[in-house]
């Protein structure tokens, strides 16, 4: 199985639709992921209210991103980082790149940052003959096979032990049996030679704590630990928006975050990074930097319909609700993110909207994602919102606009609509059998190529209503007392709240 | 009192006996619908699509239909989603319709939502002597919250094994034109809903969304298998006539 | 090269700062702020946990009883010792059990206090020294066991917090594949607040550079979300609550 390819979602996906290996793998794991998420909210209890103070603090912080960045560099100048900022993905790698040439550095060990993704900072690095190497266990076996990551907490979850085994025998020199136990033996073995030899460290940040100027990294494997513990030059990428205002958010953060990614209580390591070691720290990174990262998410600010994007602490939780990728995996996505927050952060991001393909068509706007998602991202309505603004800028196809066209004039006057549904009742006959329509025609055929259509009933209900009507009016009982004096409050309520209006 | 009936366009092109067991059923409790013959679509084909202009066109048949309603009532937490939920975005720039908008979601209900919420029903008095499965589709659950509601009614209703649908909350592929522009995806996700369908053995499947049941329904019939789709609404009223018959009334 | 030269951090810190006018100052008048960024602090309505959450709190006996079956959950080891006198015992034995060779510990005198170089002389025993830093880094690496006296504990998430200093090196509870963490119990917390509560009423007098939460052995899910342990940092972890 490789990276499914083709120009479009739709090509992509039926491609990755096909490789069954693929769907099970991905339905596996997803399905894993959902159920230790629904055990460990139901076990932490309230999840509604922590959901809605998780939205409150996020839309808190966006609201005001302008003062708590302003606090954080402040904070972490203090502390002695070195703060750079990046108005796109260029400048952050272009920063990057700066600063490991000045170090003469010859190799970088990373560990897991979405957001280095976005910015491609292993081509950069690599542009300049400087060995980047990915250090959590999922982001090394897709290094090693040369694919972006497919989930945005399980960067390999479409691979399985076989593909692994291969890959990582490549690497070793030796075949190594496909046992989970032995392949992590080895990954463990090979970077820890890489962690003691690299003269940077390049991390990520789920969090950047404003009033102290931290970053906060959730891990499992201790790899982010390794690599802002032992190499002498730490850079960290981090997106602008991770902020929060304080520590006791982060109680907060760390309540939703792994509950909503594993099912966690809490990553088996949390580390808050304050600086560069003290002077008589014997480890930690003699030398800190932030490179903070805009490259589009500035362009959501401002916008109503957009803004609670940047809410976001990328759990990746609305992936595994989600039916789609469930169905497709992650490559059938364009861009660093998959799933629904891929499907709005990939278009929103780049605002190039001839480029969008059929992302945001790729939904059936069930909106399981926004009931998974621990910060209340409407990501179902962002869909919505996604189509129309490419329709208001004219990127549509012309077949749908004509269908759109007819949709408009056949529901402008039910006249019109109950016309064509007469028409319809006539015309279909050539069609049917017993009932129901089966032949794959025209602009129907991706519906019949899955499911018969019944017929049109020779009568519309709209038809029928004078004489249902009547014969409903012709013994109708009374209302009993006490459903006639519900509905007359609820009204009466209404009115009240009205008039309050 | 004026309860409207807002059919939906599926509803009324395609299974008009829905709209009747509305009807027959509400008139026991003493409720006369009534019908704006002026409504047409909710205009979610058209909004969901991108094309907001168009879905204000069939939005507005819809807000003048009802203008004057106390009650308006709809087979489908899609088409109710679709007014509570998005009408007053979809008018946000046209202030005096917007304030219509308003004014129909607060007076606009899912069926099962007036029933139990309204009239204060959950026990309708239905004998269903058959194995039945529930989809709760995504908008109704979703949207509105409807999830006690059907349980509740379903829960009265006599002689009739509810068999858990697993896996009932997934969607099932339906999207409106998302089954047409992605079918294959659609078409994954409806085979996988009616495989769980399939396993619980049950001989009716029964929901609150034409749409989806259209989509599962029709990949059921596609594959031969012989699982009556209903409405609840449907179920309900078939399940009353069916007492009143046995009972001999 | 570890430090850079300063002329070069000069000119990256001068453009940083040009760089910070014009990168927030678009943030502030996307946000509507015309360009000026918001300069007094906003008033935050919603900072940490809801406040039924804040009123939670587990009696110590509980607290402990939780953090171990956490703490167990997570795939770790944990005992409780009656005290400091009997904690040595249970070290020298954990250490026995596991064929460690070499340990690396914390320089701290409650942890010089278990004696081990007495009570196992065969094994290779080294303190963490800030003022040696590459030696004891490279030992750590290449060390079986690491020792380390916890700052805090949280009952309800099963988590340890360790923080770095001159005597305390983030290597020991890193490095080692054999953790073995000591909890005096009266450090116990219930909830991940309290802990968070001290460290943002520090935030302005300087935090220590490193502060980890450890809740467990390391882990994987990477390959057919099949859990390894051990993957980076320690595959077995022992709480040893102490009292």
């Amino acid at each position: 199985m490789s990276k499914p390819q083709g120009s479009s979602v739709k090509e992509r996906a039926e491609t990755a639709l096909k490789d069954e290996f693929l769907v099970n793998a991905v339905k596996f794991t997803t399905e894993k992921l959902k159920n230790g998420k629904k055990a460990a909210t139901a076990e932490h209890g309230n999840w509604e209210e922590w959901r809605e103070r998780g939205r409150q603090i996020r839309a808190h912080t966006i609201a005001h991103l302008d003062y708590y960045l302003n606090e954080f560099v402040n904070n972490a100048r203090e502390q002695g980082v070195h703060v750079h900022f990046a108005p796109e993905a260029k400048d952050a790698a272009r920063i990057a790149v700066e600063i490991a040439k000045h170090k003469q550095a010859k190799s970088v060990v990373k560990s897991k940052s979405m957001v280095s993704e976005e910015v491609h900072i292993n081509e950069a690095f690599e542009d300049i003959g400087i060995e980047s190497i990915e250090s959590d266990l999922g982001e090394y076996i897709i290094q090693l096979a040369n694919e972006p990551p497919s989930h945005i907490i399980i960067p390999a979850i479409h691979k399985n032990r076989y593909q692994i085994a291969e890959l990582l025998s490549k690497e070793a020199g030796e075949t190594l049996a496909p046992d989970t136990k032995i392949l992590a033996g080895f990954a463990r073995r090979k970077l820890r030679d890489k962690f003691l030899e690299a003269d940077i460290g390049l991390t990520g940040a789920n969090f950047g704590i404003a009033e102290s100027g931290s970053i906060v990294i959730f891990e499992n494997e201790g790899n982010a630990r390794m690599v802002s513990t032992v190499p002498k030059t730490q850079i960290t990428l981090m997106g602008m928006e991770r902020l929060i205002p304080t520590w006791d958010d982060l109680e907060v953060m760390a309540t939703l975050l792994p509950r909503s990614a594993t099912g966690q209580k809490l990553t088996v390591y949390m580390s808050g990074i304050t600086g560069p070691r003290r002077t008589a720290d014997g480890d930690g990174p003699e030398e800190m930097h932030i490179i903070i990262v805009d490259n589009g998410r500035s362009l959501q600010l401002g916008d109503p319909d957009f803004q609670e994007l940047l809410n976001c602490i990328r759990c990746g939780a609305c992936l595994n609700a989600c039916p789609v990728y469930r169905h497709i995996g992650g490559h059938s996505y364009p861009g660093t993110y998959s799933g629904p927050i891929g499907a709005v952060l990939t278009p929103a991001l780049n605002k190039n909207t001839e480029e969008w393909q059929d992302i945001a068509n790729a939904s059936s706007l069930c909106g399981a994602c926004y009931e998974a998602c621990p910060v209340k991202i409407p990501l179902h309505d962002m869909l919505v919102y996604l189509r129309n603004r490419k329709v208001e800028r004219g990127y549509t196809a012309a077949g749908e606009k004509l269908a759109m066209k007819g949709f408009k004039m056949l529901m402008k006057s039910s006249g019109r609509f109950k016309q064509a549904v007469k028409l319809g009742q006539t015309g279909q006959k050539l069609l049917v059998r017993d009932g129901y329509i089966r032949s794959q025609f025209g602009p129907l055929k991706g519906w019949t190529a899955y499911r018969h259509i019944p017929a049109l009933p020779s009568r519309s209900f709209r038809e029928r209503w004078p004489q249902l009507d009547a014969e409903v009016g012709a013994s109708l009982p009374p209302m009993p007392e006490a459903m006639k004096s519900r509905m007359e409050s609820i009204v009466a309520g209404r009115k009240e709240r009205g008039m309050k209006r | 009192m004026k309860v409207s009936l807002f059919i939906t366009c599926i509803s009324d092109a395609l299974f008009p006996p829905i709209g009747e067991a509305m009807a027959r059923l509400l008139a026991r409790y003493g409720v006369r619908l009534n019908f704006p013959q002026v409504q047409t679509c909710c205009g979610q084909p058209a909004f969901n699509s991108g094309y907001w202009d168009e879905a204000r066109v069939s939005a507005r048949t819809i807000l003048e239909a009802f203008d004057d309603s106390d009650f308006v009532i709809a087979p489908s937490g899609s088409c109710t989603g679709m007014i509570h939920h998005y009408y007053p975005k979809l008018f946000e720039h046209e202030p005096q319709l917007q304030e219509k908008a308003l004014a129909l979601k607060e007076k606009t209900y899912e069926f099962t939502q007036f029933l139990v919420q309204v009239l204060g029903v959950t026990d309708v008095g239905a004998v269903f002597p058959h194995r039945v499965t529930y989809h709760p589709s995504c908008h109704g659950s979703r949207l509105l919250g409807i999830k006690d509601e059907p349980m509740q009614l379903m829960a009265s209703v006599q002689g009739m094994e509810l068999i858990p649908l697993p896996y009932a909350e997934d969607c099932c592929g339906f999207g409106g034109t998302f089954a047409i522009k992605m079918s294959d995806i659609s078409g994954a996700m409806v085979e996988e809903k009616t495989q769980h369908v399939l396993e619980t053995e049950a001989e009716v499947l029964v929901g609150l969304d034409m749409g989806c049941l259209l989509n599962i329904g029709g990949n059921l019939h596609y594959q031969g298998k012989p699982v009556r789709v209903m409405h609840l609404a449907e179920l309900l009223y078939e399940g009353v006539k069916h007492r009143e018959q046995t009972a001999g009334v | 090269m570890s430090t850079s030269d300063p002329a070069f951090l000069e000119k990256m810190e001068q453009q940083s700062r040009e760089q910070q006018q014009r990168f927030i100052g678009h943030i502030a008048s996307r946000l509507g702020r015309g360009g000026a960024s918001e300069s007094r602090k906003p008033e935050h309505p919603y900072r940490g946990a809801p406040d039924f959450w804040n009123g939670y709190e587990l009696t110590h006996e509980e607290r402990i009883e939780r953090f171990m079956g956490n703490w167990r959950a997570a795939g770790g080891h944990t005992e409780r010792v009656a005290g400091w006198e009997e904690l040595s015992g249970v070290v020298t034995r954990i250490l026995q059990e596991h064929g460690a060779q070499s340990t690396i510990r914390q320089d701290l005198p409650e942890l010089a206090g278990l004696r081990l170089e007495q009570h196992l002389p065969e094994l290779a025993h080294r303190v963490w020294n800030g003022q040696d830093p590459d030696a004891s880094l490279a030992a750590a690496a290449y060390t079986d066991a690491g020792i380390a006296l916890v700052d805090d504990a949280v009952a309800y998430t099963g988590s340890l917090v360790v923080t770095s200093s001159a005597e305390k090196g983030r290597s020991v509870s890193l490095l080692p594949n054999l953790l073995i963490a000591i909890v005096p119990a009266e450090r116990m917390k219930t909830r991940l607040g309290e802990v968070m509560g001290r460290l943002s009423r520090s935030a302005g007098e300087g935090l220590p550079a490193g502060v980890h939460f450890i809740s467990g052995p390391s882990r994987s899910s990477d390959i057919e979300n099949d859990l390894t342990i051990g993957v980076h940092g320690p595959g077995i972890a022992y709480a040893l609550i102490v009292g």
